[in-house]
């Protein structure tokens, strides 16, 4: 008998007489994760570092629509907005995990549906984006913000919390489209730097280029909203790297797998400062090394919380 | 919750169908299993932006290089930029009042309170060695050359930022960057869509009034702006130990319009055009010629068209094409009266008495004098023409290259007898390579030919920066330049000729009184031609920026030294005309420009030492030791040995701010500046509009004049208050 026919045999021998060892070994659960079509390398990106977060107590199967009739309760995790509409639409009570989605767009829907929808969100929370024009600025003691009428309520929590970094914050209203610029212009003629909030009303597309150049022509820095935007020409943006989004997820679904419920979409703790360096040397802002202006954000956001409780 | 083991059934599946070993199958199913190489999620990020485009909309980069100002730290010289904002909250009343902000830069009032700036000084009447742009359009006058800082059609609120290049810049901006460059960038009208509203009122009948509307959009982004300037000028002047009242005041208006269609994503055109009208005093004593009895006030009629096609062909490499056209128009005309006996002996041909005093001629004299009108009317255009490229090879190597074409149109009966034109075209480029992050090199230049002197000029410049931690560089730059004379200096046909003539010389309307025959003899250089003046300097200059603590510090010196050769100086009236490429002049000196920005305080000091030694150089026969120290002391008029100056921003609670600035020279001809400025503002922003309430004290340390004894400010607190709303 060859070698390898006489391996496979011991193999399957092993296999045969101790079938405990595996399935102590084996996970637990599985979970269906439903990415997006345009998208597949994002959706294969996140099911390894789904897959790697959750080791082996869990199994990421790729979510095939119809599923949510056929998964007997399994969680389904959706990436991004999307996905996770169509899989709400398929069922309204199938638990869903949602990542990569911002509060502004999860948030009703994980009060309607408390403890069946959970969400790990990807947009970087507002005091950790101001506290990164505070340090990037150091003598910035404005922030200017831009929000419509139904918008507003994004800055509602963190103006007053901005005089704990020192600074103090004005929303400037944009009632309509011919309105944003000389709102932009009043804004920058309040704010040290301009803190975007993803907002799709006020910052796609459309307007960011606009509103990215009549800022860096009056010589002010837009910090935020996010990664792509500092691509754009936005100065810096903190972001929740897609590993910490995994393994924020997994948090979450031990979580749901003991108490049957999802606590509240959370904001992971561990975030990355994403600089245009080309848009600071041209403005001529010297900026320290990007890890060391992260741990400096990271380190004075803990006092400041530190500080906030006692 | 099923369980199951999908992993291990897959991975043994595939094992017994590809029939690979299993050692290798393990490896595979292993490697399937580990998380791909991470792209956005490394500790040292990544960014992996397509990895998000199913959550968030792809997004135009739109700070492209192509957009994207060259850092300070990567400059082939030393540049100040004086943003519009700090302006404005300093209170600075006037245009001109900005470049004390400068180092090195000095600003002063000639004859009837028309200001005068230069940089490292020379002349203090029609200075004309610096270039001057506003947004890209030479602005400074045809003919002389000098640049008329009243009726620049440049509002306050306008001002985006003013970058001045100090040093000679004739590589990038040809002839007339002698000593440096003042670049003007006014806002772009996609940022000022809105209205705004503004007036000031102060001392010495100072009135400002702004308004402007406009609209942006994605496909055209216009502005109308109109502003007011009025001052009724310095309280008194001194002759002869008298006091009298200065009629040095101005009352000018401007509109402008500004547009930009944008054609396609990569195509754009902006549109300016703008009309100035007004009127610029002058005093019959002070500027009174050949027997004038009335105030020969200027009325001024300036235009301006200009366009610019923006044409971005990738992120590597874009060009423009401008094309502008300025009007100037200045109407002066003021009535005389010569004694009869005057008027007499010149028509005889004896040597003109040129001793006139107000009063000392009038109508009913016997015998009867001559009554006329004489004028200085000047029409001055310049049409212009330009293309300027940039390519990117790469992120190391640049390349900007471009001609110009310039036609200078001068039209005065007074001063040209007719018509006349110069012409100028030019090439120019400069390279940029950074072979090591820690070095950028640059070497650029200019070949320029002028009809003035029917020659060429080329005018290079290199500079090496060595770049420490990105945040400090050290600059090494020679660079040469060339000033050529202008129109008047090189191509005078000056005379007067009467008008409206009443009897009993009727016969002498239109007649021509040529200068040339006026001057004294003696020293004239009338018609002889001159050449260009040169300088060489050289520069080492050091930028750095630092965090400390909570605070930004930015720190600049610059050392200089430069030869000045050939420069032309002496004095050009209806008197006398001896000027000559009779001057040399070395300077060496340092300056310093620093700013601090604390959390709410903004703190910005400049300082400047000049040490400028120049000598005669010109014919030793052609004047005598009197007239050689005055035309050398002439180029060191505006040059101060010490200048320099000192900010300080405050906010304070209740939308409160406060700004003191402390400006000195010293010192001018007859004693220095002092002058120290607070201002207090409040700024309210209400949810659709916003308004600012500011008062603002001038309160001049020194009493003295600076430069001319006739620019009395009486009371040495001038008061201002403004009020602004924008929505």
């Amino acid at each position: 008998m060859p070698f390898g026919a006489r391996f496979c045999l011991v193999i399957w021998a092993f296999l045969a007489l101790c079938p405990s060892v595996f399935a102590q070994e084996a996970p637990q659960t599985v979970a269906y994760l439903a990415g997006s079509e345009r998208n597949s390398a994002l959706t294969s990106h996140m099911m390894n570092l789904l897959t790697d977060a959750l080791g082996d107590d869990a199994e990421i199967r790729r979510f095939q629509p119809g599923q949510t009739s056929q998964s007997d309760g399994s969680v389904i995790i959706t990436l991004g907005p999307e996905a996770f509409t169509l899989v709400r639409q398929e069922s309204r009570t199938a638990p869903i995990l949602a990542l990569l989605v911002d509060e502004p767009f999860i948030a009703g829907y994980a009060e309607r549906s408390a403890g069946d929808i959970g969400a790990v969100l990807y947009n970087s929370p507002l005091i950790r984006q101001a506290m990164a024009g505070k340090v990037i600025l150091p003598h910035a003691t404005r922030v200017a913000m831009l929000a419509t009428p139904e918008s507003v309520e994004l800055y509602e929590a963190l103006t007053p919390r901005l005089p704990e970094l020192g600074m103090e914050g004005r929303v400037f209203i944009v009632s309509d489209n011919d309105d944003l610029i000389p709102a932009l212009v009043r804004a920058l003629e309040y704010g040290d730097f301009l803190l975007a909030a993803t907002d799709s009303t006020i910052y796609n597309p459309r307007t960011i280029k606009h509103i990215l150049l009549t800022t860096y022509r009056r010589s002010r820095i837009v910090i935020g909203p996010s990664q792509a935007y500092v691509k754009a020409g936005s100065l810096a943006s903190t972001y929740v790297p897609l590993r910490t989004t995994a393994e924020s997820a997994a948090q979450q679904l031990a979580v749901f797998h003991q108490t049957g419920r999802f606590p509240p979409p959370v904001y992971p703790d561990e975030f990355q400062l994403e600089i245009n360096d080309q848009v600071a040397r041209s403005l001529n802002i010297p900026l320290p090394p990007r890890e060391e202006l992260r741990a400096t954000i990271a380190s004075r956001l803990s006092n400041s919380t530190e500080g906030a409780h006692e | 919750m099923p369980v199951t083991n999908p992993v291990a059934n897959s991975s043994f599946h595939c094992f017994r169908r590809s029939g690979l070993s299993v050692p290798f199958a393990l490896m595979v199913a292993t490697a399937t299993l580990l998380p791909a190489p991470a792209q956005a999620d490394s500790d040292a990020p990544t960014p992996d932006f397509s990895g998000l485009g199913s959550v968030e909309p792809p997004l135009p980069e739109v700070l492209t290089t192509t957009r994207l100002r060259q850092p300070k730290s990567r400059v082939p010289g030393t540049t100040t930029i004086i943003e519009g904002d700090l302006i404005r909250d300093l209170g600075v009343m006037n245009l001109v009042e900005v470049f004390r902000l400068v180092p090195g830069m000095t600003v002063a009032e000639v004859g009837s309170n028309n200001p005068v700036t230069s940089y490292h000084g020379t002349v203090h009447y029609e200075q004309r060695r610096l270039q001057i742009q506003v947004d890209g359009r030479t602005s400074y006058r045809a003919s002389l050359s000098d640049t008329d800082w009243h009726t620049m059609p440049v509002p306050l609120e306008l001002i985006e930022r003013i970058e001045v290049s100090r040093g000679p810049n004739s590589a990038a901006h040809g002839i007339n960057a002698f000593l440096g460059t003042i670049n003007i960038i006014t806002r772009s009208p996609d940022d000022t869509a809105g209205v705004q509203l503004g007036a000031a009122s102060g001392s010495r009948g100072y009135l400002r009034a702004f308004g402007s509307v406009g609209e942006a959009s994605a496909p055209y982004s216009w502005r109308l702006a109109y502003e007011k300037r009025q001052s009724d000028g310095f309280d008194k002047q001194i002759d002869g130990g008298e006091f009298y009242p200065f009629n040095d005041g101005h009352n000018i208006n401007t509109f402008s319009y500004d547009g930009i269609a944008r054609l396609s994503d990569q195509i754009s055109l902006d549109l300016r055009g703008g009309v100035v009208d007004g009127i610029n005093e002058e005093d019959l004593r002070k500027n009174g010629k050949l027997g004038a009895t009335d105030n020969p006030d200027i009325m001024v009629d300036d235009y301006y068209l200009q366009t610019r096609l923006n044409v971005t062909t990738s992120t590597n490499h874009f060009f423009h094409f401008q094309v502008s056209f300025q009007n100037y128009q200045r109407r002066q005309r003021w009535p005389i009266c010569i004694s009869g006996p005057q008027i007499d002996s010149l028509l005889e041909g004896n040597p003109p008495d040129f001793d006139f005093e107000p009063g000392d001629c009038s109508a009913g004299d016997d015998p009867a004098p001559l009554i006329a009108d004489l004028n200085e009317d000047i029409e001055e255009s310049r049409l212009e023409f330009e293309i300027q490229d940039t390519l990117y090879f790469n992120p190391n190597l640049k390349l900007v290259s471009g001609l110009g074409y310039r036609r200078d149109t001068f039209r005065s009966e007074t001063f040209f007898n007719g018509r006349g034109n110069n012409y100028q075209s030019r090439a120019f480029g400069n390279v940029e390579y950074s072979p090591f992050q820690w070095l950028t090199l640059n070497a650029g230049g200019n070949w320029e030919t002028t009809t003035t002197t029917d020659e060429g000029y080329f005018s290079p410049r290199v500079a090496a920066n060595f770049i420490i931690n990105n945040n400090q560089a050290i600059r090494f730059v020679y660079s040469e330049a060339v000033r050529t004379p202008d129109a008047f200096e090189q191509t005078p046909d000056w005379s007067y000729r009467p008008r409206n003539v009443q009897a009993p010389y009727k016969f002498l309307e239109g007649v021509r009184f040529r200068v040339e025959d006026l001057v004294d003899p003696t020293t004239s250089t009338f018609g002889i031609d001159l050449d260009e003046e040169r300088i060489i300097s050289r520069e080492i200059s050091y930028f750095g920026q630092f965090y400390m603590d909570s605070a930004l510090l930015s720190l600049e010196l610059r050392y200089f030294n430069d030869q000045l050769r050939d420069m032309i100086s002496g004095v050009i009236n209806e008197v006398d005309w001896f000027i000559a490429n009779n001057v040399g002049l070395d300077q060496e000196g340092f300056e310093m420009e620093t700013s601090v920005d604390y959390a709410g305080t903004k703190l910005r000091a400049t300082y400047a030492y000049l040490d400028q030694n120049g000598w005669y150089t010109g014919d030793p026969d052609a004047l005598d030791a009197g007239d050689q120290d005055y035309v050398v002391e002439l180029l060191g008029r505006l040059s101060v040995r010490h200048s320099g100056s000192f900010s300080w921003i405050q906010q304070l609670p209740f939308d409160l701010t406060s700004a003191a600035t402390f400006y000195w020279a010293d010192e001018f001809r007859r004693a220095q500046f002092e002058r120290a400025d607070f201002r207090i503002a409040r700024r309210i922003y209400a949810p659709k509009y916003s308004y600012e309430l500011a008062v603002t004290m001038q309160h001049y340390l020194n009493r003295d004049q600076d430069l001319s004894p006739d620019n009395i400010i009486s009371d040495h607190n001038q008061f201002f208050v403004e009020a602004g709303v924008r929505f």
